[in-house]
Order: structure tokens, then sequence, then C-alpha cells
């Protein structure tokens, strides 16, 4: 009995975006004209990255199994970001966490020199996230985006309230945007719209479509990922832009990758337990059509990397 | 475009242009073709010439170029006796000026004569590129709303200093040259002790015309940086500016050839120019956003004195110019935000009330022309709140008038519905209702905090421009406390309010060519398109066609879009090409084909928010319309929470359909089926809700009795009991057509 | 194409009978035409319109049941290739593997502690499905009483796993009444395993890894042969040849309406896994990427529980808004002295709150009001989320219990329900919270005094 497999004619496919380059590493994500590892279907170019997350301050509240992981290098975000180059991150996500008006509400400067710093400490490309406070991200990303002229970074959050900076300064410096709007698949189509409007190349945005956590929300992510994926297929060109999911922030947040005492037994040990949770958030991420992760732990980071070696063979 | 203008300018440039070409030919010989020419602190040459042609300048021979250049641009002066169409010639012109006052400075630059100094105070010259930087990012992402080149000088120190605090106090950057007989108004404003630099958003660039040419460097390389286009692209960059930069030119004094010249360049950039002196209008919309050249001769400004006339001149300008005033926080004495929405002013901490039984409150919003209103004026007429006893009740009258190039006659309802939602939002104050019914509480707390009658203006105008700037430009507030103005005022506005009933009802879905979508509901139906008539509100019963025309101006990117009818498909079932196209690509897909008229032929998706289920009941030969309040069972055998799972998430169900309320009364209701007499049971709380509206709906339909003959959940919640008392009372239904 | 409800309705009876379950014939058209349910469950049928109907009706993914009476579970019947289409309806089991060669100590334990696992996520109790009893030793006798050993311990669904008849058949024996899913009919054991299957009215997997031709020419021989409650195995491992097997087989299911393998599919995500965690990923992508039975190598609460939170998740319908139950929750370790905040039992709602609450740094409260599933606007405007509900919420759970301050802190979105709720409790003291989930840390860092 002969069977014939349907496959579908995409007419659109995903954006290419690159990062980096100019003296840096260069990393280019979409370009798939299929949805996500469906190699019989269709070319998928580029594999999906895996950024690790690096802050400016020393992590607040985070877990002792994440702590130890890291060591001394969370003391300083130059040492954090070579230690993440060792892990093997295909580039580096920095948070400005600093700048939070309640976190210390570090300026212009501080972002200045922490970026200088992680840039020259690794030679990966760069995503700088600021606070999501949009005033102190006009501040800190605006700062951060002169400093890394030339080197394409990725800023962000770029939320419709302050898009219009984002990408001027983008423009100035030739960075990409991350447009991040609330788990909803209009709303993301309209800020890259938005963002067009102000000329913003098509190719110098991700879009960040606000991750849940496994349990906290993922279905409602992967949902609205599945539909700009197949909205971008379909020949959309305001919903391809490659997608990118704040994992381990999210993932590492929840009680069920902190609490270790107090908690029903059926859910078993903590350590794995915390890293099972951002592994099956990212990798279910990855599935619905993320084309960058940004994670926390080491090994997390080595595990969902086999994955995607696997899932690219 | 004014012969006069074309001449002045076009001799202003042929002036000025061999004034270029006579110092490059006396430098070049003096100082040699290598001498390095540049603005300092820039990465862009001498950015005019960089921007709009792409030539980099860097040594006194490459001005050469640019020269030629200007020169090739130059047309003849227009004759006495020959009339053309100027403007392509005039902005020519204008451009060739640019490029010869910068090969001017740049020349000035090259022989150390730049910055300025005069009088021992030296002015700033080119704006550097650090500067440049910080406040072009600002006004490209709106924070700043752009600048205003001022040159020349005022009629007085006072006038000069009023219209540089104005422009300030609208965030505008302010640019300073030029002078009139040899008085600048730098020499003003440092006569009056004004601060002037950087800091305070005032550059004085120089005392002489030409160094106005940096505030077009200075928007140049604003939009090489923030724009994304090259150097050189020069229709990038001048469109770039004339849509997001809000600059624009205000020449004070006598207007010279080479202004004339000089503001033909600017409008190159989509800059309009405003003096203050009789010169000819050019009023006709193209080039800039707006008017071209606007003459305001100062003296004929109304205004009780120079003051009130330089605020007048500014606000002009800022008209002019379309620049969408903000602001940032409601000047009122007490606190305002969503938070206070909710509160509930009670008897004992009652200072005034308005409106409420017995008493006389109403609010009516009116479109005006541009001229008509003045913005942010605000009058109480009669009594303030100190007049009145503690727990009076005051007549009130809210008038409002608005103007706006975007603003139409339909949007007043949908404008001023919004006033409750704004006056709600000040600490201590309380609205409801609307129209002629409002009912307005003042507590005490917020009289002791200065409170007053006033301040209701101050909150709709400071709402109006945050949130409905994309349509309204200029809002001013009358208060009428009298009692007999109020009740003479509140019967016109009840006319207006029976005529705005009327063009509601006469508006047709014939009578228009284009619906409004409306996809707010996607995040969970992905396929689901609300296609909005004038004859259907939206499913969810929150917006009608109106709202969306609305929503669609204030938001051009929203979830409310116009959908072209296009070709008629279908009259009789409603189903148009345009319709059809705009489903189509905005549910995936997914909906082919879609039929305003008709339930049993590709009807409309259902949400999930749908105020009203109809479900066809094919025992009966008619429909039953159960409501979401409804949470029996229904003669279907469902309730409409499990007709929810069946019908909604966007699905098209034909005999199946979401709707909302008012639906059920229009003369569009299932007209293809046979309207409002196929309807046979419908939810007792519908039936009680909108008795009224429904007997009326069934008088037109012909059958007064009809509502009678409707079963609810008090006569039966299943087929089997509703049969019988269908045939009991006789009902139409049953001898209509076979609906299957 | 298929038939709409009014197109089917018109082929029924019409005689509203009921005893398909449905009150009306017209609402079990509208199923039918969902394809919810099969059109056979009609009774009265004419031929005629059996013929016309089944053709167009038939779930494209069977529904097959494993286990009898209460412990059972069924999976098929999925109509859609993305959840967001519709909804994904049959979670996929997850089994857990018992080899029979396994000491009997040791077997017993962890058939012990699997069957006595369970996890409680929003109300909803979650364990695992049963267990896949493997033959690893070869030997029948071993199987059987290994079998006989685990049935007498617990009544979960089963997966009988044997490639030799004789030792399936007697498993079978020692499982009889249970409907176990006997793993594998293969093309060289394809006839006895039916005979067996029929036997013992039991589902019967198919296992043929040289193809899907090949498979669904197995299959084809199954159906012909009378057993009609199939599940497939194509013999996929790893992450990228699982998922594109898996896929086409949906979408041949799905796009296709292709009979011959529209059955749920059974995955071994643990073989050629090197760790536990790698099992758990790749079980993970099975969940979401329509696998219907899934056998783990492992049991370990810290992996078991992340599963079924995302099988939860997963298979959460899109369009139904998932709620949370109404009550009182602690976010940390509350104290009397602890804000108090009221939301919604929309789930998105309450984990957007609870997330953000539990990273405050707050200890808090949260009651939680039964809007029926809505998120705080759209409940408010339906009438859902108002002061009445609300007081009679605080009321019901007796909030006043919990705290020794009155303070109840409404979302900033409902700002209006203020005075109303200050009259219907009034001794509390409303405060209005921030617009937005996010900002509750810095609301209560800044304003939270009790």
């Amino acid at each position: 009995m002969a069977v014939e497999v349907p496959l579908e004619k995409w007419t659109g496919k995903i954006r290419e975006v690159e990062l980096g380059g100019n003296g840096r590493k260069s990393l280019v994500v979409g370009g798939a004209a299929t949805l996500p590892f469906l190699h019989f279907e269709a070319a998928i170019p580029h594999r999906p990255a895996v950024a690790m997350e690096v802050q400016d301050i020393y992590p607040g509240g985070w877990s002792a199994h994440l702590e130890a992981a890291w060591g001394d290098a969370l003391k300083d975000a130059g040492a954090w970001a070579r230690k993440a180059t060792e892990f093997g991150a295909d580039l580096i996500c920095l948070r400005l966490v600093s700048a939070h008006p309640e976190s210390g509400n570090t300026g212009a400067a501080q972002a200045k020199a922490t970026v200088d710093k992680v840039l020259s400490a690794t030679d990966l490309p760069l995503i700088v996230l600021g606070p999501e406070v949009p005033e102190k991200d006009n501040e800190v990303l605006v700062a951060a985006s002169e400093v890394a002229k030339g080197q394409r970074v990725a800023l962000g959050p770029c939320l419709e309230k302050n898009h219009r900076t984002i990408a001027a300064a983008c423009l100035a410096d030739g960075h990409v945007a991350i447009a991040k709007t609330p788990i909803e698949i209009n709303l993301a189509k309209q800020l890259n719209i938005l963002l067009c409007d102000v000329g913003m190349p098509a190719n110098s945005i991700l879009m960040d479509p606000t991750t849940g956590a496994l349990g906290y929300g993922l279905e409602y992510t992967y949902s609205v990922m599945e539909r700009l994926r197949l909205a971008a297929l379909m020949g959309d060109g305001m919903t391809a832009m490659p997608m990118i999911c704040t994992v381990g922030e999210e993932s590492w947040r929840q009680k069920e990758s902190r609490a270790a005492q107090g908690v029903p037994a059926s859910w078993g040990d903590i350590e794995r337990r915390s890293l099972v949770w951002e592994e099956l958030t990212a990798l279910s991420l990855l599935h619905s059509g993320a084309d960058i992760v940004v994670l926390r732990h080491p090994g997390v980071v080595e595990r969902v990397k086999a994955a995607i070696d696997q899932l690219m063979a | 475009m004014s012969r006069y203008i074309a001449t002045s300018a076009i001799r202003g440039a042929r002036d000025i242009v061999a004034e270029a070409e006579r110092l490059l030919k006396e430098s070049l010989e003096t100082m040699g073709p290598d001498t390095p020419v540049a603005f300092p602190n820039t990465a862009y040459y001498l950015p005019v010439i960089y921007g709009i042609t792409g030539h980099k300048v860097e040594r006194l021979a490459d001005l050469q170029w640019p020269l030629d250049h200007a020169k090739s641009l130059l047309p003849p002066v227009p004759r006495q006796s020959l009339w053309l169409p100027y403007l392509g010639e005039t902005l020519d012109a204008g451009m060739a000026t640019l490029f010869a006052e910068e090969i001017i400075e740049g020349i000035r630059f090259a022989k150390g004569e730049q910055p300025e100094v005069r009088n021992g105070y030296t002015f700033n010259g080119p704006i550097d590129d650090v500067q440049m930087r910080a406040w072009g990012i600002q006004m490209v992402d709106g924070r700043m709303p752009g600048f205003a080149a001022i040159i020349g000088a005022a009629k007085s120190n006072e006038v000069a200093v009023k219209i540089v605090r104005e422009l300030q106090s609208k965030g505008q950057l302010v640019f300073l040259s030029g002078n009139v007989n040899g008085r600048s108004i730098v020499d003003q404003l440092l006569e009056e002790g004004v601060e002037l630099g950087y800091d305070t958003f005032t550059v004085p660039f120089g005392s002489d015309t030409i160094s106005a040419i940096y505030a077009l460097g200075y928007a140049t390389r604003a939009g090489i940086s923030f724009g994304g286009f090259k150097p050189g692209d020069a229709r990038a960059n001048l469109l770039y500016n004339k849509f997001r930069c809000f600059a624009f030119a205000l020449a004070l004094g006598q207007v010279d050839d080479l202004k004339y010249a000089t503001a033909a360049g600017a409008i190159n950039y989509g800059f309009p120019v405003v003096a203050d002196t009789v010169i000819p209008n050019i009023l006709p919309v193209g080039i800039t956003q707006y008017e071209h050249v606007v003459s305001m001769p100062f003296d004929d400004i109304p205004g009780r004195d120079d003051l009130e006339r330089a605020e007048r001149l500014v606000q002009r300008c800022i008209e002019i110019r379309g620049i969408k005033v903000k602001i940032a926080k409601v000047p009122i004495p007490v606190a305002y935000g969503p938070a206070f929405e909710g509160e509930v002013v009670r008897r004992e901490n009652l200072r005034l009330e308005f409106g409420g039984k017995g008493g006389l409150c109403f609010e009516w919003l009116t479109m005006r022309d541009m001229d008509e209103v003045e913005d942010g004026k605000i009058t109480v007429v009669g009594p303030e709140l100190d007049a009145f006893e503690v727990g009076a009740k005051v007549p009130l009258g809210i008038m409002v008038d608005v103007a706006g190039r975007k603003m139409q006659k339909d949007f007043e309802p949908v404008l001023e519905r919004q006033i409750h939602h704004f006056v709600n939002g000040a600490e201590g104050v309380q609205h409801q209702g609307q129209r002629d019914i409002t009912w307005i509480r003042i507590s005490k707390a917020a009289a002791d905090k200065g409170f007053k009658i006033k301040h209701l203006g101050d909150i709709l105008h400071a709402n109006f421009h945050n949130l409905f700037g994309a349509i309204v430009d200029k809002i001013q507030i009358t208060l009428y406390t009298e009692q007999d103005k109020v009740a003479e005022l509140m019967e016109q506005a009840r006319e207006v309010y029976r005529e705005r009933n009327k063009r509601i009802a006469d508006l047709t879905d014939e009578s228009v060519d284009t619906y409004y979508s409306c996809t707010l509901c996607q995040s969970f139906a992905p396929t689901h398109v609300c296609i909005i008539n004038p004859e259907r509100v939206g499913l969810c019963g929150a917006y009608n066609w109106l709202d969306c025309r609305a929503a669609f101006e204030i938001n051009p990117t929203g979830p409310n879009q116009p959908v072209p009818k296009g070709e008629v498909l279908d009259p009789v079932k409603g189903e148009w090409e345009g319709v059809n196209k705009f489903v189509y690509d905005h549910s995936q897909m997914k909906v082919n084909r879609f039929t305003v008229y008709s339930i049993m032929d590709a009807p409309m998706t259902t949400c999930g928010c749908c105020e009203c289920v109809m479900v066809l009941l094919p025992e009966a030969n008619g429909f039953m319309i159960v409501s979401r309040d409804d949470y029996g069972m229904t003669p279907c055998g469902m309730t409409f929470t499990t007709l929810m799972s069946t019908v909604g998430g966007g699905q098209q169900t034909p005999g199946m359909m979401g709707h909302g309320k008012y639906y059920i009364l229009s003369k569009k209701f299932i007209p293809v089926e046979g309207g409002l007499k196929r309807v046979v049971w419908m939810s007792k709380n519908l039936k009680e809700e909108m008795a009224e509206e429904l007997q009326a709906a069934c008088e037109r339909e012909g059958v007064p009795d009809l509502m009678d003959k409707i079963a609810d959940g008090t006569i039966c919640t299943d087929i089997d009991g509703l049969l019988p008392f269908l045939e009991e009372k006789g009902h139409p239904a049953l001898t209509m057509e076979s609906l299957i | 194409m298929a038939l709409t409800g009014i197109e089917i309705y018109k082929l029924l009876p019409k005689t509203n009978c009921k005893k398909c379950g449905f009150p009306t014939c017209l609402a079990f058209a509208m199923k039918v035409a969902q394809k919810g349910i099969e059109i056979t469950a009609c009774p009265d049928l004419t031929e005629e319109a059996r013929g016309a109907l089944e053709a167009a009706a038939r779930p494209p993914i069977r529904l097959v049941t494993v286990g009898s009476d209460e412990h059972k579970f069924e999976v098929g019947n999925e109509v859609v290739l993305f959840r967001h289409e519709k909804t994904f309806y049959h979670p996929p089991a997850l089994m857990v593997r018992v080899k029979d060669n396994l000491a009997a100590e040791e077997r017993d334990k962890l058939v012990s502690e699997v069957s006595r696992y369970s996890v409680e996520r929003v109300g909803i109790v979650m364990s695992a499905d049963g267990f896949a009893i493997d033959n690893d030793s070869r030997d029948a006798g071993k199987f059987a009483a290994c079998v006989e050993s685990v049935t007498s311990q617990v009544k979960s669904p089963l997966v009988l796993m044997a490639t030799d008849p004789a030792a399936m058949e007697a498993a079978l024996a020692k499982a009889a009444g249970r409907r176990p899913l006997i793993y594998a009919a293969t093309r060289d054991n394809l006839d006895r395993m039916v005979e067996l299957a029929k036997t013992y009215n039991c589902p019967l997997a198919v296992s043929e890894p040289a193809g899907l031709s090949e498979l669904a020419e197995l299959t084809e021989r199954a159906a012909q042969a009378g057993v009609e409650d199939l599940v497939i195995d194509p013999g996929a491992t790893g992450f990228s040849a699982s998922l594109q097997v898996l896929t086409q087989l949906r979408r041949l299911a799905i796009k296709k309406m292709f009979q011959p393998l529209g059955y749920p599919i059974i995955t071994f995500p643990g073989d050629g896994a090197t760790s536990v965690e790698e099992e758990a990923m790749l079980a993970g992508q099975h969940i979401a990427k329509y696998a219907g039975i899934i056998v783990l190598n492992h049991f370990s609460p810290a992996t078991l529980y992340p599963l079924l939170t995302l099988r939860l998740n997963i298979y959460t319908d899109p369009q139904k808004p998932i709620r949370v139950q109404p009550g009182i929750y602690q976010i940390g370790e509350p104290k009397d002295s602890s804000p108090l905040c009221v939301t919604t039992n929309f789930s998105l709602t309450y984990f957007s709150i609870a997330g953000e609450l539990e990273s405050s740094g707050f200890p808090s409260w949260l009651l939680v009001c039964d809007t029926e599933g809505l998120s705080v606007l759209t409940a408010w405007a339906a009438g859902k989320f108002d002061a009445d509900r609300i007081a009679k919420s605080v009321k019901e759970y007796k909030a006043n219990e919990k705290i020794n301050h009155n303070s109840l802190i409404l979302p900033g979105k409902v700002a209006v329900l203020r005075g109303e709720l200050e009259e219907e409790l009034p001794d509390w003291k409303i405060r209005v919270g921030p617009l937005e989930a996010m900002d509750v840390g810095s609301y209560l860092k800044t304003q939270w005094k009790p």
C-alpha cells in the first residue's frame, strides 16, 4: 500500500535575522520554510539558538542549585559571560536588572559600562534586555545601543509603548529590536507593523510573544507561537519574524523550581525537578517555533542543545 | 504658489549662490584647495549636502561640486508678465539656497569665523552629534514634538520671551537665528536674561539668516540616524522629516529675499513657515502636512495685549504643523487615575451634586471648525462651587466643543460617551449616566482640596488630548451653572440627541460602502472575524459600526479595520466579494464565504463573548434565542454554556449563530429566513429587558401580538413543550416556508 | 467535504428519541459534525443514511479504550493538528514499564510506588495511567507470573509487551477481563496476535518500523480480520525521527482521512535515551506532538510531575478558559497580617497574579472568585465579577478569619467596583491594586501596610 505523506505548500518562510558579525561571531536565526524540525517538508537552514542569561548584578533570590552551578561568576557580568561562553552558549542575553527602579535604579552610565564589559568578555553575539519599565528601558537601552554600535545586538523589550525609541536606537546603531507583546497574535503582528512603519527593516526584528512557563501559561504561549508560525508560513510577512522566549527567567521564578521544602513528596527531588521544568518549557516552545531560547542552568543548556542537535540532524 | 514669493525666493537664491561662489573662489585662492572643512563634532560632514546628495565635504575643493549642483538648480527669476505654477522652481531654488548657505558656513569654519562671536557673546553654531542623538531620539519617538526655527526679531523683548516660553511649554526645541535691521531675537532674549543653551532647549545658531541652515542640518542628520536610510537618499530624508519631524519656521519681522529663499528650502523638508508680518499665504496642502506659508500679521492677531497675541501665534504654529498636544498630568488639585473610577460619593460626604433625581445636568459634545475652538479655554458661566451650600443640587450644562482635522460629526456621540469614564477618574468625583441623565457628585474632601467646577473642564481637556489626539486637535469646555441657561441649552441638546438617534436609525447597510471588522477575540478564537455593519452590532454588543470607525481613526493598525464591501455577489443573502476576501484573509484561510443576512448559509462565525446564541429548531421551523444570562435548559436541548462549546471558538455553524441582543431589533435581523417572525422561543430575561423595543419591532414587522406567541423558559424548556404552545398561539413560523 | 450539522440532521430520524444520549437530533447532529461522536451512536439510522454519514463522519483517529470498567483510559479521536484549531481531546496515557525479570521485591515496590503516586494541580488530581509489562525475560512463564502479580496488586490499565504470541497468550490468561493493550503484532506474528485480540477482546498494537506503507498494510490486515481497536507503533525513535513520523501520521489521519493509519500511536521515549532527563524531554515532545500512549522506562516523581503538568497544559481546551477552583489560596506562607488580594478563577489570570505574588517577597492570601473561568475585565463586563459576587466569596470562604486586618486588594482594572463593594462589605477597607499583575510586587512594596 503506497502511503503518500501530505506536504504543505507553504508560501511564506521565516525571515532570517543576523546577530553579531563585524568582528564578533555571527549568528543567523530563522529562515525555515516549514514548521519546526520538519525536514521532510522543506529546508531549515538555521538551528534554533540557545542564549544564556547574564545579569548585571548578583541575582537576588536564585535557587541554591542555580547559584551552585555558576559559583562566583555570578558576581561579575564579564566573568559570567565568559563562563556562559565556556558552557556552550550560542549567544549571551544580558539583562540590565539593576536599572529597575526597585533593584538599584542605575542609569545610562552603568548600562554602558556593563555592556562594554560583556562585549569585551566574549565574542558571542549579544542580546541586551532592559528592566521592562519603559522609561528606564529608554534610558539604558539607548545607552547600550550606543556602546554596541555596529555589533548588531538585539535590544529589548521593545514594547508598543516605547517602540519608537527602541526602533530609533536600533536604526541609528544597526541593531535588532525585540518586539514584545502580551501573548496575543494580533498584538504581535501589530507591533511588527508599527516597527516597520517607523523604518525598522523587517529583518531586524525578533518577536518575544511573552513566555509562560510550564504550568504557568505555557499553553497560551505555545499556541500563540504556533499560530504566528503558521500565519508566517501561509505568507503573512508581518508575522514572519523569528521568535525569542525567555524560558529561564520564567521557569525559575515558579514555585516548582524554587521550593525544596513544604511541598508534596510527589513533586520529587527539587534539583532534578527544577532542571526538567526549564528543559520541558524550552523544548515545548522550540516545538512551537522558538528561534532563540534564553536559559539559565548550564545543565539545561547542555541537554537542550543536545536535543536540538538531534532535531536538526 | 504666489508669484511674489516665488520671485523673491528665486532672487534670494541667486544672490546667495553667487555669494557662495564668490567666497569659495576667494578662499580657494587664499587658503588652497586642501584646507580642511568641517563642522565640529559631527560624523556627517556638511550634513545637508551629505544627507541630500551623499557628497562628503572634507576640504575646500570638495565644495566645488555642491556649488555647481546648487547653480544647476537655480531657475531664472520669473518675469512680470509670465504666470506659471512656480512651486517646482521655487523649491529647487530653496534647495540651492540651503547648499549655498551650508557652503558659506563651511568656509566660515575653515576660516575660523564660526561659531559666531558678537558683542562678546559666543553663539552655539551647529548642534553636535551627541546632542543631536539625544534630542533626535526623543523627537523620533514623540517625547519631543519637534523644533521651531525662529528667524529675525520679535516686536518687543517681552514678546520674544513670551514666544520662546510658550514654545518651551509645548515641548518644542527652539532654534534661534537671523536679525531684523541688525537686531536679533538672541539679543532680545539675552537682554531679558533668558538662559540659552542645550540645557534650556534653546539654541542660538547665529545672528544672520544663513545660520538657520544648522536647523536643517540637524533635521537631516536625525533623518539619516533614525530613519534607516542612506545619505544621498534625498527623497527618503525629506519625506521622513515631513512625516516624523514636527518642525516649523517662524519668521519674525520683515521678510527679505534671503528669508524667502531659506523658507523655500525649509518647505522641501515639509516644514511650514509662519510669518508675523504681511506676506502672501500659501495654503493648499501639498508639500508640508498642512499649510505651507501662513501670514499672521502680529498686530492683527486678536488678543488683549501683545502677550496674548504671542500665545495665539504659537498656538497657530502648533496647529499648522499638526503637532499633537499631550498633557502629562491632569491639572486638578485631587489625585487622578483609574483607581478612583469606582469611588462612590455618599450623601454624608457630599459637597455638591449635579443632576440626579429632580436635577438638571447634561453633557453635549459638538464638533466645530478649527477656528471656532480655542484649545484649553475653560469657562464657567454662572457661580462657581463656593457659591453653593453644602449638599446643594446644582444645575450643570457641560458643553464640549472639539475641532480636529480628522474629526467627523459621527464621532460626537463616541467621544461624548467618554466623559463618564474621564470624570470618574478624579478622586472624590462620581459620575453616572450620560446625555441628559448625567449625575455628578463632588465630595467634601475634593472641594476641601480645592476642586472646582472648572476642573471638570481640565479633566476633559487633558483626557481628550491624551486619548483621542488622533482625531481631536482642539478642545474647549464651557460649564453652565445657571438654572435658566442650563434649562434652555438642555432643550437644544435634547434636539441634538434626537437627531443623533435618528441618524443612527437612518444609518443603513445600503448607505455605506464600508463595513468594519473586529478581530479583538482572535486571541482565543483564532479564526473569528466579526463583521460589523450599520445594522448589526458586534456580537459582544460592545461595538457598533460608528464605534469601529472611530476606533480605526484612533488606532489605524488595531483590531477594527475597514472592510470595503466590494462587488455584490448576492444582494439577498448579503454576500460581497470584499467582505469574503477580508474574512478569508483574516481567518487563517478557514472561512471562505460569509453572508451578512443569513443564519442558514455561511453565517458569521462566533467567538466566545456573544450576548446571545440563536439556534435553529427544525421541529418548530423557527429559531430560539438564548441569552448569556440565562442559565436554564432550552428547547434545543442545550444550555447557553453547552451551545458555546458547539458554536464558539470561531466556527461557522449554519443554523447557529452568536449575536448581540440589539441585533434582534434590527431591520436586518435574519432577513433571508424571514426576520423576527421566525423566533419561536426567547430567554425570559431578554423579553423583559427589551420589552418595549421588542414590541415596537414586532409592530414594525406587522405582527403586533408576536411577543405573546414567542415562548420562553417559564413556558417550556424542551421541544415537546414548545410545539403545542406554538400551535395553540398560531405562531407564524409554523406556516412559513420550511427552513431545511 | 465534511457535512454541516444541518446536513447531518437531515439524514437523521428526527425523532428526538434521546437514545444517543443527546436531547435532540439536532444537538446530536452538531456533535457529529464536530467529529465529537460517531454517527453509529444513533441506533435508528437507515442503512442509506448510515452509508452517507459514516464516510463523512468517522473520526479521523479511532477512539481506543484500554482497560475496563472504571480502570481504563481512552486515546485517539483527535480532530486537529494544532490545539488552537479546536482542542486536543484525549491526553496521552503515561505508562511505566515493568520488566518481568525484575526481582519480585523491586517490582512490587515499583508497582506500589507508581500506583500510589498522585499529584494535585489547580484542583486536578493527576497520576500515571498504568503499567507496561515487558517480557524482557523472553520467558512466557515469567511474563505470565509477572502479569499475575501486578494485576493482583493493582487494577490499572495495562500494556502487555511481548513478541511471542505464546507468551502473550499466557499473560492474557492472567489479565482476563482487564482489557490490556496487546503489544505488539508485527509482520511475523500478526495473524496469531489478531486471533488473541479477538479471543480476549483486547485492543491491539501493531508495530512496524520499516515504513508507513508497511505499517498500513498490517493494520489493514488486522482490521479485515476483525480487530478495529488498533494502536500503532511506527518504530521511530529519537527526537527527530519520532517528530517527523508522528507528524506525518497525524497529517495523514486529519488531512487525508487515511483510515489505515488513523489510530492512536504508542511511543517509548526511554529507548535510546542516555538519561532520565533525556527520556523526559522526548516524552514531553510526544505529549505535544501526537502520541496516544507513552511508555516510560523510569519512574521518577521529579520528571513525572513536570510531564503531567505539560500534558495538562497541552490538553487544556484553548477555547474554554480553564478554571481554577474558587477559594482562598496561600501564596508562600502568609500570616494573618499578610495582604489579601482578590481575583477571578480564569487560570491564566490566577497564574499571572499568583506568580507575581510568589516572586514579590510578600506571602499573601489570594481569594479566587468563581467567575466561570473568565478573566478580570471579561468577567466584570459579563457581570460575573461584581461587588455582589466578590462579597459573597469573601463571606463564603471566611476571608476575615485568615487575616487580622480588613483590607481587600482589588485588581486595578475593576476599580469601578470599589464603591459598591464598600457598601456590600461595610467593615472592610477596599483598596485598588495595580492594573497589571506584573506590578503587584511594586504595589505591595510601596503601598502595603495592613
